[in-house]
């Protein structure tokens, strides 16, 4: 497990106050609430339609909540009313700004085809942090070196394989110096011999004492990596704590059975 | 019989370079055009115009809009006593304006068919890093969009290429110009049917190629790794 | 007074040209039919022609379509224009010396158009031909259904669904070129615009009024091919 961080009275980097999201008629999140202090490792469970993608990504506003606030550090976002009575985002460049301090790995990879390895993490730090060319090349060399791809910086996306791409999909997210890394079920659609891999680089990280939030149905790698395991179901925090707590004493039924159904699905 | 066709070709080259120009005048007048529609469409105000625009272009036939502008706007006296009349008069610049007016309403549609194939993900990507809108157009949605669009960018192009032929109508000597005078006064049809047609199918030829070789270039993505190993047979585990 | 000079001039009172317009509106949409259906002849037999699996006609198929999709569509016009002209005036040669020939432009240009047309149908209906997922063909055959009855019941129905949306672009295609026809002397829209504008010396209200007509020829043909694909869309809508 990893150590926790010391001061659990520091200032969290990330605060999610009673967030709401409605796609329609739909309400997916009902009222989360989370923190993450620094340095922490938090996983996030649940079944298929419970709302933890969806909650990730309101934090990085690739959905606008529908309610509920989120603070970044000690900048919290601002929301206003829209047409339709949806609410969008009230500064555009607090987004933008937001947004580069908190990286983001997706389930699909998501690199830019038309860029090699090396380009891809480039990208953001030139175009979008303004940071001298030179200087992000060599911070992406060391970075890619790091997770092992060394060799493949001037391939492109589509000759590499699934966990060599999402290897270099978190080293992309790496290289804007995020305060927090955001995982969307980074391993969800990998190969299972190929997940091992992209696993151990989280688990590196996490080791470094990067801030993560973790989306996950790896439930053996949140028990090991994780300082928090939150369980969502229907859009609620159902269960809480350290993973001690939280897969020693199983309380709460739902969480038995999602446990159980996920044993199975791995054998 | 061959004498006269191989005369013929020789004729009806010199009308190659008009059709050409004229072409490639339209071609990147329209693109401009498109892509300015294009980014039209995102405007919840300036869609309604774009998409006015691309009905109007698309529906009228060339030839209506030929005439309109070569014959229709020696209507009026104003544009007649005006600075732009030199040129409106021209039927050259009649022809462009045509041309470009016509290839810009398909060209929009293929550009915003290009925008639409990008694979969501890769945007969503850019979005996450913080990218302003303005960037994310010209380093990730451009790029891309312009990948997907080229096949059928290249269907236009030779589309364009064959309506070239329609400003022969107001006067202009290009390839299908030269033959109707031929055809006119020798009465071989047929021969000079094939000789004009094979000049445009050699130019559609080339077309294609060209775009081939661009989508090669600018698609290593899609072709094997710089340094990929031979092929191996597995050995059997 | 721009407007109303406009409309007395195109209006179906005395000395207005709106009768003429809509007569020519008439023979656009015939034309454009007529060259439509007969795509639809020479695009069905290419398409078989493409499928037989005889490489000779597989070939002749390929020329027919490269040749006519890449050649501009006026020389074809004038292909068969002065081609028939020729041959007409041979044979009216042969059987009497006086008298001369009017080529009947109406045919000329309805050939012309069936023959572009038919190039394009020809990638449509064998598209979709091969889009038809092959069981459905077998099981027809194991029904015991003939050949004719299999293609009635199974293969065009499906054809045609699958290619509405696509027979909704061609037939545009014949529209426009109907115009086209004009140049060999046909009296369609843009040809009566033509002549209105050579008798009045108003050339922008009748090339506008021909441009406004196609447009309302194309709206309504676009409503029926979407009325068509809404309708034969329900045989793959799946339900949600």
């Amino acid at each position: 497990m990893t150590i926790a961080p010391s001061s659990a009275l520091a200032m969290p980097v990330l605060r999610v106050a009673d967030l709401k999201k409605s796609f329609g008629a739909l309400e997916v999140l009902k009222g989360v609430s989370l923190e993450a202090h620094k340095g922490e490792v938090i996983s996030i469970l649940g079944a298929s339609g419970s709302g933890k993608s969806t909650l990730l990504r309101c934090i990085n506003l690739l959905e606008v909540p529908s309610a509920g606030r989120i603070v970044v550090g000690n900048e919290e976002i601002k929301l206003k009313q829209g047409a339709g009575g949806r609410m969008k985002p009230a500064d555009a460049r607090q987004v933008g700004r937001i947004r580069s301090r908190l990286g983001m790995v997706f389930q699909s990879f998501n690199l830019w085809a038309h860029l090699t390895i090396l380009e891809n993490v480039i990208e953001a730090p030139i175009y979008v942090q303004r940071r001298p060319r030179a200087e992000a090349v060599e911070e992406a060399r060391a970075l890619l070196e790091k997770v092992g791809l060394a060799d493949k910086l001037n391939h492109y996306p589509a000759h590499l394989s699934g966990g060599q791409q999402q290897r270099a999909a978190i080293t992309r997210a790496l290289a804007m110096r995020p305060d927090i890394l955001l995982f969307d079920e980074p391993t969800s659609a990998l190969d299972p011999e190929l997940v091992g891999e992209v696993l151990a680089v989280m688990r590196s990280l996490a080791a470094e004492g990067m801030t993560m939030l973790i989306v996950t149905h790896e439930i053996q790698f949140a028990r090991e990596v994780s300082n928090r395991v939150i369980f969502l179901r229907d859009g609620l925090v159902e269960v809480e704590g350290t993973p001690e707590e939280v897969f020693g004493q199983i309380r709460s039924e739902s969480f038995r059975r999602f446990l159980g159904a996920s044993a199975r699905g791995h054998s | 019989m061959l004498a006269f066709m191989l005369d013929t070709v020789w004729q009806l080259l010199g009308g190659v370079p008009l059709t050409l120009s004229l072409t490639a005048f339209a071609v990147a007048n329209g693109f401009v055009i498109a892509l300015a529609l294009v980014l039209m469409r995102s405007s919840p105000l300036l869609i309604w115009p774009a998409r006015l625009y691309v009905f109007l272009f698309r529906s009228v036939p060339l030839l209506v809009l030929i005439f309109l502008v070569y014959y229709g706007l020696s209507q009026f006296s104003s544009l007649r006593a005006s600075f732009l009349w030199p040129y409106l008069r021209e039927p050259y610049w009649c022809a462009i304006i045509a041309l470009s007016l016509n290839t810009s309403a398909y060209s929009s549609e293929i550009i915003r068919g290009g925008f639409q194939a990008i694979p969501r993900g890769q945007i969503e990507a850019a979005t996450a890093t913080g990218m302003p809108r303005f960037t994310l157009l010209r380093r990730i949605l451009l790029p891309l969009a312009i990948r997907q669009a080229l096949p059928a960018y290249c269907s236009e192009i030779i589309l364009l290429l064959k309506a070239t032929s329609l400003v022969s109508i107001i006067t202009l000597m290009e390839i299908t110009g030269i033959a109707h005078r031929i055809i006119a006064s020798t009465y071989r049809p047929f021969e000079v049917f094939i000789c004009a047609g094979a000049i445009y199918l050699t130019m559609n030829f080339a077309i294609t190629r060209i775009f081939l070789a661009v989508e090669y270039r600018l698609s290593p993505h899609l072709r094997p790794a710089p340094d990929a190993p031979a092929p191996q047979r597995e050995a059997s585990a | 007074m721009i407007l109303a000079e406009y409309l007395k001039m195109m209006g179906f009172g005395d000395g207005g040209w709106g009768p003429a317009m809509a007569r020519a509106a008439l023979v656009t949409f015939a034309t454009a039919g007529c060259g439509f259906l007969l795509g639809a002849v020479f695009g069905t037999l290419v398409a078989w022609a493409k499928l037989s699996g005889v490489a000779l006609w597989e070939k002749a198929a390929d020329f027919y379509t490269t040749l006519l999709r890449g050649v501009p569509e006026l020389l074809v016009i004038y292909l068969l224009y002065f081609g028939g002209t020729a041959l007409l005036r041979d044979r009216v040669q042969q059987l009497d010396t006086s008298g001369f020939v009017v080529t009947p432009v109406f045919l000329v240009g309805a050939l012309a158009i069936g023959l572009v047309s038919g190039a394009y149908q020809c990638e449509v209906y064998r598209g979709a031909f091969q889009a038809i997922p092959r069981g459905q063909i077998d099981a027809a055959h194991a029904a015991g259904m003939s050949r004719a009855l299999r293609f009635r019941r199974i293969v065009l129905p499906q054809v045609l669904i699958y290619g509405i949306p696509s027979l909704g672009n061609i037939w545009q295609l014949a529209l426009k070129e109907s115009a086209l026809i004009s140049v060999i002397g046909l009296v369609e829209l843009l040809r009566q615009a033509a002549i209105g504008a050579g008798s009045t010396f108003k050339p922008f209200y009748f090339y506008i009024t021909a441009a406004g007509l196609f447009l309302v020829i194309s709206l309504v043909s676009n409503a029926a091919f979407q009325l068509a694909e809404f309708r034969t869309r329900r045989y793959f809508r799946r339900p949600d």
